[in-house]
């Protein structure tokens, strides 16, 4: 699920950086920090959308870096349990196959894929049903929901299943 | 309609024998032993309030000889439940007799004592009532929990495969996964001793105390459909007024004040005079003040006349049980639960807004009304009298084929009219006095509300009806 949050930080810039762009330099430095990052407490960071306020710079010393403490908004994406997503297929075994939804990687494991669903291995391994009509493979994406979540510090890791009504293959590669 | 309300009500009383039979609302510091065991009182309260609309919490538990704080704990369940809206107001003694008038206007308006009601000044009251429509559905989701939880369990959804090393023996989890998966082949190796994975059989989520062999998930499998097919098979019954009820529009009160508004004007309407407790004569009113369907077909002609308004409602007698009617017999509307309430709204709606808010400025109109009402009333017992001496006469011409002399034919209503018209030229005068003297005049002791009593009216009427039940009978 997406939130738009606030969040805050302490940037320390170089004193190279000062000048007239301090506060450019400041909030393109917090961007390349901040996004695609991951909290186990607010998820991934997708993507900085404001400046709320920029506090008065702390010369720290001995090094001549100055600490910014910032409040910022931003985007976050936070995966739940229950939680339907989409998302494409990166890997393929016979355990299962992973799959990426932006920056949450999914493990969907073989007994929570249709049972009428069987594994072929090879080149391109994937779970095709008996009749050929659908097919999981390497770029396929799919319709899952998640049935579990390893929060972390700093990351996500969730386990989804594509057996209830409504789940599973949503675009072929092969058939697109 | 009455027949809606019908199945829901059976709704509710399946859903209270299927899931709140074994019920105990105890309080915490009860010690638990056979004599507090309270069993069932659920479902009582439930049938009770089946046959209730809003109900005044205290009356509720006279009328059942429970204790009040114990009759509270059950109600405190089902609000929780979702089953009954409930409603707390502080209320003086006029507050009071607003409701009770109200309900001395409905079916089943059991009234209990109520001296010494005028000294009891703000007091905070509790009222409650059935909600259908959120029965309705919490019911149906409970039922599609029970079946999904069932499910899930058996198909094995929404559990979390687990692996096994089987060279050391340590255990990974799916949610492992990502750090299991290694470069050389599709595998998953521990991260110990780099043996290949093994999936942990199909486990079911609930644990089976730690030794998973295969005969106890076996058995655990059983037991699981077991439960699901006996699931199918005990609730079906449930299941199937579920669906009855599916497309019927859902009977709803409103809120209280609402409901008592309703409640009322039909009374007032039907009484003709302003003050809501002087409640008497409520002749024939034996119906629900409000059923939540205002599309009642009055089957009478466009050009119906007063008197037969009043007949109509005179011709009401106690609405039958829906297990005690079948097919052929022979029987009023009114009987078979089909009210006819728009004669009465109609009425209600030209003046009762006034008296509502006024009773100063409405008491002019009542007066009206009320010489309305006397002259409506006369003419009815007129019409009764002629139609007795009718009957008998039919009686004893045709023995057989009085069977299928119909009381509620529609049709045979413009014969009512006629008889009414004509008789309340050559009214009786005696006939009519004294039934207006029988009735009470003033609504505040229990007695009076007896007599205005739908079953005693019924009797009254009956008592010189004994023609109709005869053929009714046969
Ligand atoms: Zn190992």
């Amino acid at each position: 699920m997406f939130f738009h949050i606030v969040l805050e930080r302490n940037m320390q810039l170089h004193p190279r950086y000062f000048g007239r762009n301090l506060r450019d330099n400041l909030v393109s430095k917090l961007m390349k920090d901040v996004e695609g990052t991951c909290s186990g407490r607010h998820g991934f960071v997708v993507a900085v959308t404001g400046i709320e306020h920029i506090g008065k710079g702390l010369i720290r010393d001995g090094t001549g870096f100055v600490t910014f403490p910032i409040k910022y908004q931003c985007v976050v994406f936070r995966p739940f349990k229950g939680e339907i997503l989409e998302a494409f297929v990166t890997m393929v075994n016979k355990m299962g196959f992973f799959a990426e939804a932006g920056p949450v990687q999914i493990f969907v494991s073989n007994h929570l894929i249709p049972d009428d669903m069987e594994f072929q291995s090879g080149d391109m391994p994937n779970y095709t049903t008996s009749d050929g009509s659908v097919k999981i493979q390497k770029d396929s994406e799919v319709r899952l929901k998640i049935i579990g979540t390893r929060v972390d510090a700093t990351e996500i890791f969730c386990i989804g299943t594509i057996k209830d009504d409504f789940l599973g293959v949503i675009n072929d590669p092969t058939t697109a | 309609m009455a027949l809606t309300i019908e199945h829901f009500n059976k709704l509710v009383k399946l859903a209270a024998r299927a899931f709140y039979d074994d019920i105990t609302t105890k309080g915490d510091n009860q010690p638990k032993s056979s004599r507090s065991d309270n069993r069932g009182i659920a479902v009582v309260v439930l049938d009770a309030l089946t046959r209730r609309q809003w109900v005044r919490e205290e009356d509720l538990a006279k009328d059942l000889k429970l204790h009040t704080k114990q009759l509270r704990r059950t109600l405190r369940f089902f609000e929780e439940e979702k089953f009954i809206t409930r409603d707390h107001r502080k209320e003086t003694a006029k507050g009071a007799k607003m409701y009770s008038a109200a309900v001395a206007a409905t079916a089943d308006g059991t009234q209990t004592g109520k001296e010494g009601e005028e000294k009891v000044k703000l007091h905070t009251h509790s009222y409650c009532c059935l909600d259908y429509a959120q029965i309705y559905d919490v019911v149906r989701y409970r039922l599609h929990r029970m079946k999904k939880k069932l499910k899930d369990e058996l198909e094995n959804k929404n559990t979390i495969q687990e692996y096994i090393c089987p060279n050391c023996g340590k255990r990974y989890t799916a949610l492992d996964a990502l750090r299991l998966i290694s470069m050389e082949d599709e595998d998953f190796h521990c991260e110990s001793c780099n043996g290949r994975l093994e999936v942990e059989s199909d486990k079911l989520a609930t644990q089976e105390a730690g030794d998973g062999d295969d005969n106890a998930r076996r058995r655990r499998r059983e037991k699981l459909k077991d439960m699901l097919q006996k699931m199918e098979v005990q609730l079906k019954p449930l299941m199937d007024q579920l669906n009855r009820v599916k497309d019927l529009p859902v009977p709803e009160f409103g809120s209280l004040q609402a409901w008592e508004a309703r409640a009322t004007a039909a009374a007032r309407a039907a009484n003709g005079d302003g003050s809501a407790s002087d409640s008497k004569t409520s002749l024939g009113l034996g119906q629900l003040p409000y059923n939540g369907d205002t599309k009642v077909v009055v089957d009478f002609n466009g050009g119906e006349s007063k008197g037969e308004d009043i007949k109509s409602e005179a011709e009401t007698q106690k609405v039958l049980p829906p297990w005690m009617i079948r097919p052929g017999m022979n029987l009023t509307k009114e009987q078979r639960g089909e009210v006819k309430q728009e004669t009465k709204m109609d009425e209600a709606s030209t003046s009762t807004a006034a008296q509502y808010s006024d009773d100063k400025k409405s008491a002019v109109e009542n007066d009206d009304k009320k010489n309305i009402q006397d002259e409506f009333i006369k003419a009815y017992y007129a019409a009764l009298l002629k139609k007795q001496q009718e009957l008998e006469e039919a009686a004893k011409k045709q023995d057989d084929l009085s069977n299928s002399h119909t009381f509620d034919n529609p049709s045979s209503s413009a014969a009512n009219r006629q008889v009414g018209m004509k008789s309340k030229r050559a009214e009786d005068e005696e006939d009519d006095g004294t039934e207006w003297e029988e009735a009470p005049v003033a609504g505040n002791t229990s007695e009076n509300y007896k007599v205005s009593d739908l079953n005693v009216q019924a009797d009254d009427a009956a008592a010189d009806d004994e023609d109709d039940v005869d053929w009714e009978e046969n």
